[in-house]
């Protein structure tokens, strides 16, 4: 059984129905994966016993006619920088090859306690460090539309599972639109939350000022039920908002007439594709149809995001990642004669060419002669980032803009220019520096029949707009599943 | 700013990370094209600018009554392991 022509919902309501067992949708799911995820790639590493048990339990409580939850037997995926209790959490690095952890991430137990079952992690670029999944120290994931193509990084293996239709939803992290970029190539919904909405704890820190774990899946519906079961307060993350979750998927069809979208002019620059212009030109008409009124508005440093982003990105990776120091996560390198040689030797074979590339760039912004001019720099351009959003969410309620400038790229395309691979970030990163949550949707396919994203930001703590702005398009453009 | 490759050589003793020798020539130019992008922040003026490390929106700060509660994870390592068997840190001068 493949996934692509259901959705969460649907199928809860076919269990309580009686008319599937959670068992032989689970045992389906991973025949799918069998028979279509060696082209693909998405998983990482799959939990079919533990998956299989769990199906087993949940059909004898629906025969027991016992109450189901939200997300009963919706089979998951996880990206695998996320830890699950005892499961090799990789975060797609040689350094935690072997890492089983002691605990499990926040958001997947609440997830769990939804109902929802996990049957793998998927594939991400090491660390979550890059835009493709290309940067994963196994292997490279494939775009379901187009196997020569990228899926979109850094959580490319969730977007490329839901895409594929081996799992419902997929939970990812987007540190600078590692969750909207897949997203968008892979022609899936995809949502970053506000900061501070998600618990991050059990996310393998990237940046921890940017991280946020956020869900896929195909429908705005189901990213809007995965997002109420795991958000809210976390004693156990100290950035953790404590802000009371709204009723996400309820709320979804209240009346979005007259509310007002801005299109940030900024936004629309020379690299951005005319075939994805010409869709997000196609959105907007789309909302005015629904009764929205579209302002032209502003957001005058949006030119300097990137370079504040890698700036501040690289100098919170280079203080996270000095954690993997041989000691406490699995490899070490044998045989050197001193502790700094091991420290060394340790770091050299265990993180790849990106990662160490970021943590070289993070340090010297941060080293001492250039902290005041990179780093501390930086923090003061992100201060007028986020007094542009200010500014403009004065006067609008939604900001509309591409996801990407551009479809999924091929691969091998941009491996080998790491800047032109970080300038692909463009329209998503902004949002990370500023805290603000975002949404990518599918409006459309390109000649190529490759699938274009378009983001919508509220501000912070408006998800419940953002979703239900997000829902209305999906259902008047044709988009909805 | 150009990156030299003795930069490189001097930054990753600071990370302690190794690099080796053919890779130094091509981080070195990389890392330069990267630098001289991210000096584009130069052209604007910061002067009374504060800055933002942290985006803080209506946050409870955890701090928490200092109460004996279980952790997920840490009881079950002390439980199921006796040692924990680390590399020699201490070195005789």
């Amino acid at each position: 059984m493949n996934l692509k022509n259901i959705t969460a919902d649907k199928l809860v309501a076919l269990y309580k129905n009686r008319d599937l067992t959670v068992t032989e949708v689970i045992t389906n799911v991973y025949d799918e994966i069998e028979r279509t995820d060696k082209d693909v790639r998405a998983f990482i590493s799959l939990s079919r016993d533990r998956a299989l048990e769990e199906a087993r339990r949940l059909d004898t409580r629906i025969a027991a006619g016992e109450r189901l939850e939200p997300l009963a037997g919706v089979p998951v995926a996880i990206k695998d920088n996320m830890t699950i209790r005892d499961t090799v959490t990789t975060c797609g690095s040689r350094m935690l090859e072997n890492y089983a952890p002691p605990y499990t991430a926040t958001a997947v137990e609440r997830l769990r306690g939804a109902g929802a079952i996990v049957i793998g992690k998927t594939n991400c670029d090491e660390f979550a460090m890059g835009s493709s999944t290309e940067n994963s120290a196994f292997f490279v994931t494939r775009n379901p539309h187009n196997l020569d193509r990228v899926p979109g990084g850094s959580s490319g293996g969730s977007a490329a599972s839901v895409a594929s239709g081996t799992s419902l939803i997929a939970l990812g992290s987007d540190t600078g639109g590692s969750i909207r970029t897949p997203a968008s190539f892979c022609g899936v919904v995809g949502v970053k939350p506000t900061y501070g909405r998600v618990s991050r704890y059990g996310l393998v820190a990237f940046a921890s000022s940017l991280d946020q774990i956020g869900p896929f899946a195909k429908s705005v519906r189901e990213c809007a039920q995965a997002l109420e079961a795991i958000s809210g307060f976390d004693h156990f993350d100290s950035t953790s908002a404590d802000a009371a979750t709204p009723e996400f998927a309820r709320n979804l069809d209240q009346s979005i007439k007259g509310t007002r979208i801005g299109v940030p002019k900024e936004y629309f620059i020379a690299g951005l594709d005319p075939e994805v212009k010409a869709k997000i030109e196609a959105g907007m008409k789309i909302y005015q149809g629904l009764g929205c009124e579209l302002r032209e508005i502003s957001l005058p440093h949006t030119e300097y995001a990137i370079a504040t982003y890698y700036l501040i990105a690289t100098a919170e990776a280079s203080s996270n990642l000095a954690r993997y120091d041989g000691v406490r996560y699995g490899l070490r390198a044998g045989g050197n004669a001193s502790l700094q040689e091991m420290y060394r030797r340790t770091r050299h074979e265990g993180f790849g060419k990106e990662v160490k590339r970021r943590i070289l760039l993070g340090t010297y912004a941060l080293s001492a002669g250039y902290y005041d001019a990179y780093y501390l720099k930086a923090l003061k351009v992100r201060t007028l980032l986020l007094r542009d959003f200010q500014k403009a969410f004065e006067q609008v309620d939604v900001i509309l803009t591409p996801t990407s400038p551009t479809v999924a790229f091929k691969i091998g395309e941009k491996t080998g220019d790491p800047l032109s691979m970080y300038l692909s970030d463009i329209f998503t990163i902004t949002l990370n520096l500023a805290g603000l949550p975002g949404i990518s949707i599918p409006c459309g396919k390109n000649s190529e029949n490759m699938p274009i994203g378009m983001q919508l930001t509220t501000n912070h703590f408006q998800e419940a707009l953002l979703l239900s702005v997000a829902h209305h398009f999906e259902k008047a453009g044709g988009f909805a599943v | 700013m150009k990156i030299s490759e003795g930069d490189v050589e001097y930054v990753a003793k600071l990370a302690m990370l190794e690099v080796a020798d053919d890779e130094k020539k091509e981080l070195a130019e990389q890392l330069s094209r990267i630098v001289e992008y991210v000096e584009k922040l130069n052209e604007l003026d910061l002067t009374d600018v504060e800055p933002t490390a942290q985006v803080v929106t209506s946050v409870k700060h955890a701090v928490r009554d200092d109460r004996v509660a279980p952790r997920t994870g840490s009881g079950d390592a002390a439980r199921t392991v006796k040692l924990f068997k680390v590399p020699k840190v201490i070195t005789e001068r």
